[in-house]
């Protein structure tokens, strides 16, 4: 009696482990076309010249080069970064209040950041660095608001009174946002384009500040992994198995708005990679959330990037807004999420 | 009615004579040609209401006092070289959206607006005061010129616009004469994704031509935009001229190259390289019109190539 269980467990590991595998190579061929295409003259052809050429030590310093090392490396960074990050914000939200619907976009926990960064540039602050934190105290002060909404009598039953919710608490950030951008034309004119987020003009520098954040995130990820399973399947199990529900709880804001916070700091607001990344993450692992959260870091990475990608091609010698790009993906998902079964709860 | 009218009538008259001794000889009731069809003016208008960065600086330009301005874009007030010739004026709106019960207020007797009002903005103000509307596009060749002459018509200063006029082409054709023949020079506002492109038809596009610079074309710029989309990074070398003049929004050029400065592309630049990238003020060089402002993008030009400033 005691083996059955185990295989079908054991098959379902594998199936998650060759998804997972296949997965990176699928992020690692969308990081080469990263490195490969711009909206600039040097093409896919001459950018993997100029790449062998550089893996086997003969660097050049040309323009091909320096579009590669110094425009699409530090971009390349970011997409999987950002889109790790948020495709697993995305996933500890939705477990958390169980609700497929849950995504830091909706939910006003991208609004939160939005609106905390431009409150950060309105009053001077210059410095990408200073804006990370600033983003991450947002972050977390839309989390907790999402999850007080989600405490109010009905709205946890019902995913989408969570997300009304979210969408009156966004709306509401986005027009005090907007409040502070009609103040301040200084900020309007600095943030008019971070709003649409971008990861184009970041320096490596940038790049760094982010990784803290992301590390510390990661390892709470990686502590409240199991103890966040087992609260999806009820409290009182949870609490039986020896877990702490409401310290598992906290730890999933904070994480969330140290992922959120970091990524919305850098590439501003995007949309929807939170919401598609998961839901095809369960698509393929099924619904433990730990499965759905090692299958998201590549999915959201290869989405975001790929996303990116795409941004550099369509409206060539400018770029296309990412965070326009991403709602296009996203919103059909949106939609096919709601209508497709009956909202079950996870 | 007629006993309340009567006196009204007497101190009309009176007034009128009173004007007619001490304005000299009266201006004769002129007919405007404008975007929307004929306006009448009559007289010398006092009370001037600009909609239009264009105008403000026209009106002054030409000796007028204008009453009301529309703030400049990025700012809340007028642009920063304009400041000190009208200080205290009245601000009723943007560049995008004008007060209407403001403009009321200030009672005017002539209000001059951008080539681009809408019709239905057009009747309503055209109801407090006569209203002029420049009939051609922003982007015409010579397009502050005529909009010069047709305010001057306006405010019954026509004798001065063509002075102002020639001064320009004056002072333009010195330093012209200093330009290298086939020197190009591009103006670009900075954004941390990439600059825009401004188009060669804005107003600082045509100061810059008069003072005998070319413009590099690229098609990037659509004939009625007066620039590009954000340009990728990757295309910066778009950006590459003899001279750049680089702006924001703000009135702050040093703190726009400041900016540009860190990101590697652009040092990477010939014309960085060269140190011939001038910062200037986005107000001045990208949203003003009219002949003050050319005077003052003219001493921009003319301290970038090290020559004597004054006309």
């Amino acid at each position: 009696m005691s083996e059955r269980p185990r295989i079908a467990t054991d098959t379902r590991e594998r199936r998650v482990g060759l998804w997972f595998g296949l997965l990176c190579g699928v992020t690692l061929i969308v990081c080469t076309a990263s490195l490969l295409f711009g909206a600039g003259a040097i093409g896919p052809a001459q950018s993997l010249d100029t790449l062998l050429r550089a893996l086997t030590g003969r660097m050049t310093d040309d323009n091909a080069w320096f579009a590669i090392e110094s425009l699409r490396a530090p971009r390349t960074a970011i997409g999987v970064l950002v889109g790790a990050a948020l495709a697993v914000a995305g996933a500890l939200l939705q477990a958390v209040t169980r609700n497929p619907l849950a995504e830091p976009g909706l939910l006003g926990v991208s609004g939160g950041a939005t609106f905390a960064v431009a409150i950060a540039i309105a009053l001077g602050a210059d410095a990408a660095t200073l804006r990370v934190p600033v983003a991450q105290f947002g972050a977390l002060a839309g989390c907790l608001a999402v999850l007080a909404a989600s405490r109010v009598r009905g709205a946890g039953e019902d995913p989408v009174r969570l997300v009304l919710a979210g969408a009156v608490l966004s709306g509401l950030l986005y027009a005090l946002t907007s409040l502070v951008l009609l103040f301040d034309e200084r900020t309007a004119d600095e943030i008019r384009f971070w709003v649409v987020g971008s990861f184009a003009g970041r320096r490596p520098a940038d790049v760094i500040a982010l990784l803290p954040g992301l590390g510390v995130a990661g390892l709470m990820v990686i502590g409240i992994a199991r103890p966040l399973a087992a609260l999806a399947l009820g409290e009182h199990v949870a609490s039986g198995l020896g877990h702490r529900p409401r310290l598992v709880r906290l730890l999933v804001v904070v994480a969330v708005a140290l992922l959120v916070g970091s990524a919305t700091a850098i590439a501003g607001p995007i949309a929807f990679i939170g919401l598609v990344a998961p839901f095809v993450a369960r698509a393929l692992a099924g619904p433990d959330v730990r499965a759905t959260l090692w299958l998201c870091l590549p999915i959201g990475a290869a989405l975001t990037l790929g996303a990116d990608v795409v941004s550099r091609l369509v409206v060539r010698p400018s770029e296309l807004p990412l965070g326009v790009l991403t709602a296009l993906i996203g919103a059909p998902v949106l939609v096919a999420v709601v209508r497709s079964r009956r909202l079950p709860t996870l | 009615m007629s006993f309340f009218n009567a006196p009204r009538t007497a101190l009309g008259v009176i007034a009128i004579l009173v004007l007619a001794v001490f304005a000299g000889p009266a201006l004769a009731a002129r007919t405007l040609d404008t975007a929307y069809g004929k306006v009448e003016i009559d007289g010398t208008p006092e009370r001037v209401v600009t909609l239009y960065e264009g105008a403000l600086d026209t009106a002054v330009a030409l000796g007028s006092k204008p009453v009301a301005a529309v703030a400049t874009r990025g700012g809340d007030s007028v642009a920063h070289y304009m400041q000190e010739r009208v200080p205290g004026i009245a601000i009723v709106g943007t560049a995008r959206e004008t007060n209407i019960e403001a403009v009321v207020a200030q009672r005017p007797d002539v209000i001059l607006a951008s080539s681009n009002l809408s019709e239905p903005q057009y009747r309503l103000l055209s109801k407090i005061a006569p209203t002029v509307v420049p009939k051609h596009s922003y982007f015409a060749p010579d397009a502050w010129q005529n909009e010069t002459r047709l305010f001057a018509r306006a405010l019954g200063r026509e004798d001065k616009a063509e002075q102002l006029i020639q001064a320009f082409d004056e002072r333009a054709d010195k330093i012209s004469a200093e330009v290298p023949a086939g020197t190009e020079a591009t103006l670009a506002r900075w954004m941390p994704q990439g600059p825009l492109v401004m188009s060669s038809k804005i107003f600082a596009g045509r100061v810059l031509a008069a003072a005998g610079f070319e413009s590099p074309e690229h098609g990037d710029i659509a004939d009625d935009r007066p620039h590009s989309d954000p340009l990728s990074l990757e295309n910066l070398d778009r950006i590459d001229s003899d001279w750049l003049f680089l702006a924001t929004l703000n009135a702050d050029g040093e703190s726009a190259l400041a900016k540009a400065r860190t990101s590697p592309a652009f040092e990477r630049l010939d014309v960085v390289q060269r140190d011939q990238v001038v910062p200037v003020d986005g107000q001045l060089w990208t949203s003003a019109s009219g002949p003050l402002a050319a005077h003052a993008i003219l001493d921009d030009i003319a301290r970038a190539l090290g020559i004597a400033s004054q006309p």
